[in-house]
């Protein structure tokens, strides 16, 4: 590089500095594309399915059974988080430090959140008519990734991030309250599509 | 050519494109957070040799901190912004931006 003892115009040092900021927040906190958009896929598959199984009156609108709408939800999240931890791994190979245990403690947050989970829906699970099972999973799952989405937020000083997961937990809550058939055709639209949304919004904004 | 031009308060060390881009890549890390070498060079688009002439530069202010260890069998180092570059950082930005500042008062003078 030829202008590397090149001094300029404070102008064009600002830039400059500008631009590198932005540069240096997208490579190292990669594309918010890849962070939320697969999860807003996976949740509009996956919970179109659950809708069409449940149907707002008690009578489904498509002949799929509730462990397909399952399949097709579990699938749609293995590729998500598939997409998601590549992206960790890859940040763990840039930068060392305190961020990277900040990071592990969050990651452990996560795991014993769904863990919890499935062990409460596992016990109570049985106990319900199916609908009101399925609503109990799905409704404790948005209950972790609503208030885990918040504490990144505050963790990282992501207001977006918190906001996300703020909507998450409203959407959740009004989504069991009406029931499962509801709450699936919330998920999918304003939680799917929200997620597919936020991806597209956030990569657009400057960094 | 322009390097006279400098005004004399700017910190000589952070007032030169190559160094600046390098001070502000590592500022965005978190405090207790450093950077693997091999990613700075490619982010940055510098060639090692480049990079390690800028950043010894910046070493010897005290500005950055650069811890050689082993990844398995592979030297890896990490590079961090020490508080006083950090501190160096942000007054530089002050100053560039008051400087910025000032010549949009001389100019809006000057017109009317």
């Amino acid at each position: 590089m030829v202008d590397d003892d090149r001094t300029a115009d404070p102008e064009e040092m600002l830039r400059v500095m500008e631009e590198q900021r932005a540069a240096t927040t997208k490579w190292l906190y990669g594309d918010p594309l890849l962070l939320y958009t697969p999860w807003g896929v996976a949740w509009l598959l996956g919970f179109t399915a659950f809708f069409l199984h449940y149907g707002l009156d008690d009578r489904s609108y498509a002949p799929i059974s509730q462990m397909q709408a399952l399949t097709v939800l579990m699938c749609a999240q293995l590729v998500a988080a598939a997409i998601a931890a590549f992206g960790i791994v890859r940040m763990n190979n840039l930068v060392r430090g305190d961020s990277t245990a900040r990071g592990a403690m969050y990651g452990y947050a996560w795991m014993a959140g769904m863990i919890l989970m499935v062990v409460i829906c596992l016990r109570m699970g049985p106990l319900l008519p199916p609908d009101e099972t399925g609503l109990l999973w799905a409704g404790t799952s948005l209950l972790v990734v609503g208030v885990l989405h918040m504490a990144g937020g505050a963790l990282w000083l992501n207001w977006p991030m918190f906001f996300i997961g703020a909507w998450v937990a409203a959407v959740d809550a009004v989504g069991v309250l009406l029931g499962a058939g509801w709450h699936a055709l919330l998920t999918a639209v304003l939680l799917g599509g929200g997620f597919v949304v936020a991806g597209v919004w956030l990569r657009r904004r400057p960094a | 050519m322009s390097t006279d031009k400098t005004p004399p308060d700017l910190d000589p060390v952070i007032h030169a494109q190559a160094r600046l881009r390098v001070v502000a890549t590592l500022n965005v890390l978190a405090e207790g957070d450093e950077m693997a070498f091999g990613s700075m060079k490619e982010l940055l688009g510098m060639t090692a040799g480049n990079l390690s002439v800028h950043l010894t530069k910046l070493e010897e202010a005290g500005y950055v901190r650069i811890t050689k260890t082993h990844k398995g069998r592979t030297p890896v180092t990490f590079v961090a912004l020490t508080r006083r570059g950090r501190l160096a950082f942000e007054e530089y930005t002050k100053q560039i931006r008051a400087l910025l500042d000032n010549a949009g008062l001389d100019n809006a003078g000057g017109v009317t």
